[in-house]
């Protein structure tokens, strides 16, 4: 069914007119004139250093793994500022707007945000920091640290690599530019059905909404598609599986839950935008159409999803508890098998996010039982890094305080994951606040994983460690705001707050919603000491070692530090699991490779970034409307594979005399370094 | 868990000969994967043609036998497995480096393809000349999806078949080109298991009732 | 990097080919959907006709795996053959928890068919909504 789209349409611009840009809101025209500002500081700085060059030939047409890993955690820590921003609004507009004595201002009857806006902010949020913060910057660790782990030169496919940053950052950039231009979905960052269908939605949030998530939904798939590959064909000699870190398995667990369950998530997303866009029935009121069948598919990718982002963290865990207890991981085989159980019970328990839609006893019972099944692998886990713990001669460095208080977070989103995953008490809390608590405990230990991670590998990407002093103190605020937001969100959850309240009508919760308010405060404190370690560390600058925390056990630690763009100067034989920590025992672990062999690397190409670039203005020409744009970005795009199908570049070669005098002078190497150019091979052996 | 042994004479801590990878055999292992990722999109879609194919989605509209013919759906499988068949065997051609008789069989399993992709299209066309459309009721809408899907799928593999032919013409046989028709051949035959399921579900299952 | 490189046309994916394996692939395919179409021809009840033809899709499918795909376990197809057993109980967890799913939803929340005004009834078959779980969503 046709419905026809309000406001006007012209062949040139679509729906795009000057209305789009909210002139009138100043919270928008703020945050405009603040990133702006910071945008133009930055370009500044390029242009007077004249960077441009090194940037586009380093960084913006790379190929290597370790700087599309250092792009992909960029995006993700801007994205996570962002969504951070989103929920503070959230939790100062619930704090203002209790009672109906509660004041307003900018538009707004109670507090500051109007519905509508406010709606758009949760929708952001949610969107924002699960698919565009966390994502990212776990795909980011993934990519850098994977192949050092297994001792490989690059991914499988160096090229993809590069194409599922950019599609990714497309993504981003869609949904930063409709805060400035439009609007964003207000359908929550599920995409709440009919809400999110044309006659309800006519405007262009929605829009907005499902082609960021469709483009970086591509990149993710496309990301798994090359750490699967990787693992499988590109171990070096001796690294059998049994020989693989726990981290290198994790992301191959992680990575198969990449593959198999995006594709849902573009299914459910495309019939909504055949919906939207073409006029058919799928999830319409009416004509036959059924919005239960999206609420299913997107869960069906949903649920593997939050196993695909909490997998990774549970990796780091057990690469630092390890290296900070200075003994071997507790139970690695049960590790690896718990690896693969997760992913695998997780894809076969969606439906218990939404145990109401009223499928009836036998499913809820079964999907009921499934959910509760994956606490055991999960379990196995935790006690496998405390009986690693035990014991051990422990140093709380900064990661290492990350990971236990990741272990902790985990202990109370587990525990009342396994009461929501009882429908009896499902039911009383479904759509409540004690959800959000939930998760929330859930992602911050993707979120401690992530910092724990960015802290442990730092050394080892760029040479020099992060500041101690400040940040532990970044992680004691961190940590402290995170129990300060999110306990009493359980108790006020039990006593019935529903999710997505812009106005609280019952006043009994102001003091709660002042706790919470209290801990978003310490966040913003957090927020100032990551800002200052990552100041202080960049100005001092104390340069580490290769084995940079001394106690390191796996292939990483084997590089130099900062690990040069070859990674190894010849490829590695392995011996044993924990191949360094091996080394170590037997006194071999100073000795270095007596000859050099030339290596054979991929060249740098721009298509990457010009296809990141043609998929936003592809997602902008749909989302107004403008069909031309739409239309010539993706043709140009198809052109853009098929023309570099035909390209003869082979790569070039790194001789033996070069890498000799890199290995000398590893500063030369790094991924700072600018490199200078060599001659690509183009001759290719046919039959 | 592994048993850390002792280093001895005969460690070997470098291995310079590593780094000859197969190229081919890892490119085609990517494609594999990526096509059990589209497996997945067509795992979705037939589960949306499940719920979306009840009496409630037909809005007082055609159902399954009314827009299949069982017959006329086993001759575009006998067309698809043809073309299957055909660009199969050009890669038998390829085992003995022959450039003609690889064009040969892409040319013929284009052609055959072409013609599927016609039948499905005329199709489609007809009914939604009749007034039964793809905006007319949930369950057109999800039969349109999943035969568009396929035959999208098909166009794609016809246009990558039309590159091959000129990428052999120019480069020959070189590692990348044989790589691509490798990929190809899973692409294409992936598209007739995919096509085998649709004629069982809804041309044959469907149409029973 | 050593000098050599290896012709292309050795690797093992391209020398598995025969025109033998596919043609039997082929003819395989063919004859058991064409048994398929005949068996649907005859009336028979829905349950016995399902069995038979998700037999013959099964074998079908074995035989396309084997014979066109080559998947087995030798060094250069088993990781593509593991993957894809490990995918296939993806496959059958999504269609069967959805189909199980929503028609145990609609036998609880729907009302039968043949009581909702609008909706007329093209098949003139039994299909009323109001039937067990049993029921099959494919009609």
């Amino acid at each position: 069914m046709q419905v026809d789209l309000q406001g006007p349409w012209s062949p040139l611009f679509g729906r795009l007119t000057l209305d789009a840009i909210p002139y009138d809101n100043p919270i928008i025209v703020g945050t405009f004139l603040g990133a702006a500002t910071i945008g133009l500081i930055v370009v500044a700085a390029v242009l007077y250093y004249k960077k441009l060059p090194y940037l586009w030939r380093e960084w913006l047409t790379t190929v290597d793994h370790k700087k599309i890993g250092v792009m992909y955690i960029i995006l993700g820590l801007v994205m996570l500022f962002r969504g951070f921003v989103d929920g503070l609004m959230m939790r100062t507009q619930q704090v203002i707007a209790v009672g109906p004595d509660s004041p307003g201002v900018l538009g707004a009857q109670h507090g500051f945000l109007p519905p509508f806006h406010f709606d758009q902010v949760y929708s952001a949020h949610g969107t924002i920091m699960l698919i565009f913060a966390a994502t990212p910057i776990l795909a980011g660790l993934g990519n850098i640290i994977v192949p050092l782990q297994i001792g490989a030169r690059d991914m499988a496919y160096p090229y993809l690599n590069a194409v599922s940053l950019w599609l990714t950052t497309a993504g981003a950039a869609l949904i930063m530019l409709s805060l400035f231009v439009g609007q964003f979905s207000n359908a929550a960052w599920v995409g709440l059905m009919p809400l999110a269908e044309l006659p309800y939605n006519p405007g262009v949030g929605v829009d907005y909404w499902m082609w960021a998530i469709q483009l970086s939904s591509l990149g993710t798939t496309f990301n798994a598609i090359n750490i699967i590959a990787t693992i499988v064909k590109m171990r070096a000699p001796g690294m059998t599986w049994f020989r693989l870190p726990v981290f290198t398995w994790v992301n191959l667990s992680t990575s198969i839950i990449g593959l198999t369950a995006f594709p849902v998530l573009g299914v459910a997303l495309s019939l909504l935008t055949a919906d939207r866009y073409l006029g058919t029935d799928f999830f319409t009121v009416g004509h036959g159409g059924n919005f239960m069948l999206y609420i299913d598919l997107f869960w069906i990718w949903g649920h593997p999803e939050v196993y695909f982002l909490i997998l990774p963290p549970f990796g780091v865990f057990s690469e630092i508890v390890p290296t900070f207890s200075e003994k071997p991981l507790f139970g690695y085989l049960t590790m690896v098998a718990a690896s693969f159980a997760i992913a695998g019970i997780g894809w076969s328990v969606w439906a218990h996010h939404f145990f109401t839609m009223g499928m009836g006893p036998d499913l809820n019972g079964y999907f009921s039982s499934a959910t509760m099944l994956v606490g055991i692998p999960t379990g196995v886990k935790i006690f496998n890094w405390l009986f690693t713990m035990y014991r051990g001669r422990i140093t709380f460095t900064t990661p290492m305080l990350w990971a236990v208080a990741g272990i902790f977070l985990l202990l109370f989103g587990g525990f009342t994951g396994m009461m929501l995953s009882a429908p009896a008490i499902n039911y009383t809390v479904h759509d409540s606040v004690f959800v959000i608590a939930h998760f929330h405990c859930m992602v911050l230990v993707v979120a401690t994983g992530a910092f724990a991670a960015v802290a442990y590998w730092w050394p080892k990407v760029f040479g020099f460690k992060l500041d101690e002093h400040n940040g532990k103190l970044f992680f004691w605020t961190f940590v402290l705001g995170s129990v300060v937001v999110f306990v009493p969100m359980f108790g006020l959850g039990l006593e019935g707050e529903t999710r997505r309240l812009d106005y609280i009508f019952n006043p009994q919760w102001r003091p709660l919603l002042i706790a919470e308010e209290v801990g978003i405060v310490l966040y913003c404190i957090s927020i100032f000491y990551f800002l200052k370690m990552i100041y202080v560390s960049l100005r001092d600058r104390v340069p580490a070692g290769d084995d940079a925390w001394g106690t390191g056990r796996t292939l990483e630690w084997m590089t130099h530090t900062p690990v040069p763009f070859y990674n190894f100067a010849v490829t590695p034989q392995i011996n044993a699991l924990d191949e360094l920590a091996w080394r170590r025992e037997n006194g071999l672990d100073k000795v270095k490779p007596e000859t050099f062999v030339p290596i054979h690397m991929p060249s740098n190409t721009a298509v990457p970034v010009i296809i990141g670039v043609l998929a936003m203005a592809f997602g902008f020409g749909m989302i107004w409307r403008i069909w031309w744009m739409a239309g010539a970005a993706l043709l140009a795009i198809i052109v853009a594979v098929i023309a570099r199908s035909f390209d003869k570049n082979q790569g070039y070669i790194l001789t033996a005399e070069e890498i000799a005098k890199l290995e000398s002078k590893t500063e030369l190497a790094s991924v700072i370094a600018e490199q200078p150019k060599r001659a690509p091979l183009d001759h290719v052996e046919a039959h | 868990m592994a048993t850390i042994a002792k280093a001895g004479p005969n460690t070997r801590l470098w291995n310079a000969e590593a780094d000859e990878h197969d190229t081919i055999s890892t490119r085609t292992f990517g494609f594999w994967l990526y096509m059990l990722s589209d497996a997945l999109i067509f795992t979705s879609i037939f589960a949306s043609y499940a719920v979306l194919s009840t009496p409630m989605n037909l809005a007082g509209g055609p159902g399954p036998a009314q827009v299949t013919n069982a017959v006329e759906g086993f001759w575009q499988t006998l067309i698809i497995l043809g073309s299957v068949f055909a660009y199969s065997q050009a890669t038998v051609a390829l085992k003995n480096g022959s450039k003609a008789g690889v064009a040969a069989g892409i040319l013929v399993a284009m052609a055959l393809g072409v013609a599927f992709v016609s039948m499905g299209w005329h199709d489609l066309a007809a009914l939604t000349a009749q007034g039964n459309g793809y905006s007319r009721s949930a369950y057109l809408s999800i039969f349109f999806t999943l035969i568009a899907t396929h035959g999208l799928h098909m166009g794609i593999g016809i246009l990558w078949m039309l590159i091959m032919l000129v990428q052999i013409a120019r480069f020959g046989f070189t590692a990348d080109v044989v790589a691509r028709l490798l990929n190809l051949r899973m692409f294409w035959q992936f598209q007739a298991t995919i096509w085998v399921l649709v004629y069982v579900y809804v041309y044959l299952l469907g149409g029973a009732a | 990097m050593s000098a050599h490189h290896s012709d292309p046309l050795d690797n093992p994916e391209v020398q598995q080919g025969t025109t033998l394996r596919f043609a039997v692939a082929f003819l395989a395919s063919v004859l058991f959907m064409g048994a398929a179409l005949l068996v649907s021809q005859h009336k028979l009840p829905f349950l016995e006709f399902a069995e038979i033809v998700v037999g013959l899709t099964f074998l079908t499918l074995a035989a396309q795996a084997t014979l066109f795909f080559g998947l087995d376990i030798s060094r250069a197809q088993i990781w593509k053959s593991v993957s894809l057993i490990l995918t296939v109980p993806l496959f059958i967890i999504s269609v069967g928890l959805t189909v199980w799913a929503f028609s145990s939803l609609y036998s609880r929340t729907m009302l039968p068919a043949n009581e909702v005004p609008s909706m007329s009834m093209p098949m003139g078959s039994n299909a009323t909504m109001s039937m067990p779980a049993q029921q099959t969503l494919l009609q």
